[in-house]
């Protein structure tokens, strides 16, 4: 990324250009004053005060982030949050990958099969969410087909109740959001893998490399620049998960798989508790900058980057 | 994005045929829930329940009461009056945002644009609570102003056009300075027609997410009439939470028109929704 | 190429028009529900707003019960303001954070009380009762609680819940088994249940006894001398560790582990205790008054008994119903005053919306009025009567925090016992413990 690399030629100021250039960026800066620079600076000051249904009632300094780290909910929260993490980006980077370099050779009907991987990216998620309840519900198609399979091999089964125990609420979430967000993650991944230069591969070849070894020493440290910026943007996401759980589960049973977002919009609309959600909102900010910081300074560790 | 036919080695014959068979199986996979979708919206409820596929079951009855029982035509006219509105309107703001930050030289135009890029990595749930305080103290609450006015404004899209405005070549501004042709006609008739892919790519990556959207419009209405069409769809959820008859019906009006430009439009959306990893690289 | 940019102008033009007219359309209705006091003249009626949720036929009732009251005061015109429920909070809250007079309802129908009356959007109606000599010992014992905060009324509930047991008589004869009576005990009803569910070659049931939300477990809790809390409305401890009450949850878990009831997770699934019942899936449940009218057109052959108590146990009903309330913010609070009192009362609101069918009535006297002592079914009315009788304190907590208490972390703790993922004792102690913790957070007990 380099926003603030030097301009085509010597830079200077141009006189007449100068109310010009504010011309031009009023519309966005205006914008971006009041819902975003003023939103920021209003969120930290609510997350500082007691807010309530009627507005600022009191300066609560660190009251509301004191509550906070006591409350056993936001902690479950945040730990049904890294579950996410762990499982959905790795799971999803992995498929993604292997849809797309199975779609990279050459083979008839990638256009179709690319068509049908991207179809959930364009789906409106609480209708993918409304179908997953019915998919997993306890008597439902996912549950009949794994009794068959069960039956099959003559093991026992006993259905999982996938939307309604603790045990498995989570990974209902991480089923319907790999159904959703693979699909992304291939085509990104695609686009990175056309663009590995064919000559890499023919000289591998003549060096006696075999089809794994060409994928693991030249395919992959080539696509690292792409894996990383998936991770980070998978990460984010994940971290953010809402409507997932919100219409699959409403973050249960037992806030099993209540997501950090859910409880922010808990906090505020349901319990009219706006300065606890601003203060959830920040401590999310923070963790998500430490993650994304922490990542960026070990990709040097992993990413490979063509010198330009 | 190049071609799909300049790929590595060609492939034996069972390798092919292994390698069809595990993209096949995705491909079920992922297809399976809209199937299951369209077969459920056309049985009653006691016969899914029994899982009795006889074709004597299959009708429109579903839809027909769904549309009875929800006003989807509104639903998605609301969808559409915001995701239009707001697409357009954002890429008009942040294209002249970026035109300015990329070929106009004024005082403080890097301090404002590391203003703008410091604002990238903050979350949207920050934002959230004091955004719904803000419309509410505009008395735009439940109105399309509050759906569509804080989606104009958007870091993302201005970042990204600037970008790409800086890889034009600043000639052919100078050439038509030089011509006396102002700066908001070198944008109109010069930067905007170079611009046509990007624009067009990020168009489609701002008009989906917007359509798709539900946390914001889920806080900012309440009343039926102001719903979009995940909100409708999931306060329908609420409402009939096992009939799953209308439910899967609900989901495929909500998806049909959706899925049927995507088919047609397809190379778009995959660009579209790709150039989200380009603007991160 | 030029053809092509002249078009994009006119798209791009086309849009901006819709986009402004769309707004200008729509902007002005938000200010719209305002209409109020403005127009007081002389001779002139008051105008007052009246808010309510409701469905269509609910909605119905409420416009009946505004005509009846316009009809007996002409002086005072009502306004209707209704929303479904699940929209209805966030938007009044609107309307009171807006601050003016000229939006805010003056009437409204609200829960929980407290909640709203610590946010200072609520009206004290002690001195309107003092001044007017309102009788509120007529209302069932308990139930005035709910709309207290601080020790003043700030509202006078509707309705009371009254849970029953509803049993479907076709099933009972089937089973061989005697129709329950009003004094039946938690024994009696573990035979009764034996005997009525019915299970497949592999144990699973097929036909439960009872289906029964989860929501209702305070009900058996109480009735064995436990307790949620040791103050319902300035709270310094969890009581649910308390021996007695971890036999109430035992009580219901049990019902679950042997198949008697059905999860409350499978039961939303299955569509809720009404579509079980119907279709005989549950031969009884466990619910307010609100199923009568629903049973009634089906033409459903059942009774209805109060809940078995344990053996030296107690009756009780958990008091609490949603309550009319009035705005702080109100412009009319004389005309406000009056209509609530009316509404309150024999041969007023209660009455009317007790005929409909809509309401189990918060005042004793309309309960043994014929409004409710019809000769529709279920024929034990006297036995609804005998369980609101018994009601009191013990279902819900009266301070505003309640709400976030309960459904942050007592709802979703007992959701695990339910699934039958924890036993009942290790449960509830960690539920204790969470429930100590956010009580001393929030500085109780004050």
């Amino acid at each position: 990324m380099t926003p603030l690399s030097p301009s085509h030629r010597p830079f200077r100021w141009r006189p007449d250009q100068q109310w010009e250039g504010y011309l031009f960026i009023l519309p966005s800066f205006a914008g971006f004053l009041v819902f975003i620079v003023l939103a920021v600076v209003m969120s930290l000051g609510i997350s500082f005060s007691e807010w309530g249904l009627t507005g600022f009632k009191n300066f609560a300094g660190l009251l509301n982030y004191r509550q906070l780290l006591r409350d056993p909910v936001f902690w479950q929260t945040f730990w049904n949050t890294a579950f996410y993490i762990v499982t959905i980006v790795p799971l999803q980077l992995a498929l993604g990958l292997i849809m797309a370099v199975g779609l990279n050779q050459a083979i008839r009907g990638v256009t179709v099969y690319r068509l049908i991987y991207f179809m959930p990216v364009v789906t409106t998620i609480v209708a993918g969410a409304i179908v997953f309840r019915l998919l997993l519900a306890t008597n439902g198609p996912v549950n009949n087909l794994l009794a068959a399979a069960f039956g099959l091999l003559g093991l026992p089964f006993s259905a999982p109740n996938w939307l309604g125990s603790s045990d498995f609420s989570k990974w209902s979430v991480v089923i319907l959001t790999l159904w959703k967000n693979t699909g992304f993650t291939m085509v990104v991944y695609l686009a990175a893998l056309q663009g590995v230069p064919k000559e890499l591969y023919d000289a591998a070849h003549t060096d006696g490399a075999n089809a794994w070894q060409r994928f693991r020493n030249v395919t992959l440290p080539l696509i690292s620049p792409t894996t990383f910026f998936l991770f980070i943007f998978q990460m984010i996401g994940a971290f953010q998960l809402f409507t997932e759980p919100f219409v699959m589960t409403s973050g249960g049973p037992a806030n099993s798989s209540l997501s950090v977002v859910q409880y922010i919009y808990l906090a505020a609309f349901r319990d009219i508790r706006m300065d606890k959600a601003a203060a959830m909102a920040w401590v999310l900010f923070i963790f998500i900058f430490a993650f994304t910081l922490f990542q960026n300074r070990m990709q040097k560790r992993w990413v490979h980057y063509e010198s330009e | 994005m190049t071609t799909l036919s300049a790929s590595p080695t060609r492939m034996s014959t069972p390798a092919r045929v292994g390698l069809h068979a595990l993209l096949l199986f995705f491909s079920t996979i992922m297809l399976a829930p809209f199937a299951v979708m369209f077969v459920v919206s056309l049985l009653p409820n006691t016969a899914f329940l029994a899982r009795d596929f006889s074709p004597a079951n299959f009708s429109l009855n579903n839809y027909i009461r769904t549309f009875e029982a929800v006003p989807f035509g509104r639903y998605y006219l609301n969808s559409v009056v915001v995701s239009v509105s707001v697409t357009t309107v954002q890429i008009l703001i942040s294209s002249l945002a970026a035109f300015a930050f990329a070929r106009l030289r004024f005082r403080g135009r890097e301090a404002i644009f590391l203003f703008y890029l410091a604002t990238l990595m903050i979350p949207f749930p920050v934002t959230l609570i004091p955004n719904f305080l803000i419309i509410k103290n505009f008395g735009w609450y439940d109105t399309y102003l509050a759906l569509i006015v804080p989606g104009l404004f958007s870091v993302f899209s201005t970042f990204l056009l600037r970008q790409y405005y800086r890889g034009i070549p600043l000639d052919f501004d100078e050439a038509a300075r030089m011509d006396g042709a102002s700066s908001l006609r070198i944008w109109w008739q010069i930067i905007v027609p170079l611009s046509g892919p990007v624009l067009a790519t990020l168009a489609i990556f701002v008009f989906q997410g917007v359509w798709n959207d539900f946390l914001w419009p889920l806080v900012v209405t309440t009343s039926e009439n102001m719903r979009t069409i995940p909100v409708g769809l999931a306060a329908f959820v609420g409402q009939y939470s096992t009939a799953w008859d209308l439910l899967m019906a609900g989901s495929v009006i909500a998806l049909l028109p959706v899925l049927v430009i995507y088919v047609l439009g397809q190379k778009w959306f995959v660009q579209g929704i790709a150039l989200s990893g380009m603007g991160g690289r | 190429m030029k053809l092509k940019r002249t078009l994009l102008l006119g798209a791009l033009l086309l849009v901006s028009v819709l986009i402004l007219s769309a707004c200008t359309g729509i902007a002005p209705q938000a200010a719209a529900p305002s209409a109020g006091g403005e127009q007081v003249a002389a001779g002139e009626p008051v105008t007052i707003t009246w808010a309510f949720w409701g469905s269509p036929e609910e909605a119905a009732s409420h416009k009946i019960v505004a005509d009846a009251f316009m009809a007996e005061h002409p002086e005072i015109k009502i306004e209707i303001w209704n929303q479904p429920w699940n929209d209805y909070f966030t938007k009044i809250q609107a309307l009171w954070a807006s601050g003016d007079s000229k939006v805010i309802p003056d009437v409204a129908f609200l829960w929980p009380t407290p909640r709203y009356a610590a946010e200072g959007v609520l009206e004290n109606l002690d001195p309107f009762i003092e001044a007017s000599g309102y009788d509120l010992n007529d209302y069932w014992p308990g139930l005035l609680e709910s709309a207290k905060y601080e020790g003043s009324v700030y509202g006078f509930p509707r309705d009371i819940e009254v849970n029953v047991i509803y049993y479907n008589k076709d099933m009972f004869d089937a089973a061989g088994v005697a129709y329950p009576t009003d004094d039946w005990t938690w024994d009696d009803f573990l035979a009764a249940a034996e005997a009525l569910t019915q299970k497949d070659a592999n144990g699973m049931t097929t036909v439960y006894a009872l289906a029964a939300e989860g929501g209702k477990w305070a009900k058996w809790v109480n009735q064995n001398n436990g307790a949620i809390l040791d103050d319902y409305v300035n709270p310094s401890k969890c009581m649910l560790t308390d021996p007695a009450s971890v036999g109430g949850v035992q009580f219901f878990a049990d019902l679950m582990d042997q198949g008697y009831a059905m999860r409350p997770a499978d039961l939303s699934q299955a569509g809720g205790d009404a579509a079980v019942f119907s279709s005989g899936q549950a031969a009884m449940i466990l619910q307010n008054t609100s199923r009568v009218s629903a049973f009634n057109a089906a033409g459903m052959n059942y009774d209805v008994v109060p809940p078995p108590i344990p053996a030296d146990g107690k009756r009780h009903n958990g008091a609490g119903g949603a309550a009319w309330v009035m705005s702080s913010g109100s412009d009319n609070k004389d005309a406000a005053w009056t209509f609530i009192q009316w509404l309150q009362s024999d041969g007023g609101g209660e009455t009317i919306y007790t005929e409909r069918g809509e309401i189990f009535p918060a005042l004793q006297s309309v309960a043994n009025s014929p409004a409710f002592m019809t000769d529709q079914p279920p024929a034990n009315k006297q036995g609804i009567i005998t369980e609101a009788a018994a009601s009191d304190v013990g279902n819900f907590g009266y301070f505003p925090e309640w709400g976030e208490l309960d459904g942050s972390i007592i709802g979703p703790g007992l959701e695990k016992i339910w699934a039958g993922e924890i036993d009942p004792e290790t449960g509830l102690a960690d539920i204790c413990a969470q429930v100590d913790q956010f009580l001393a957070d929030n500085g109780y007990p004050k």
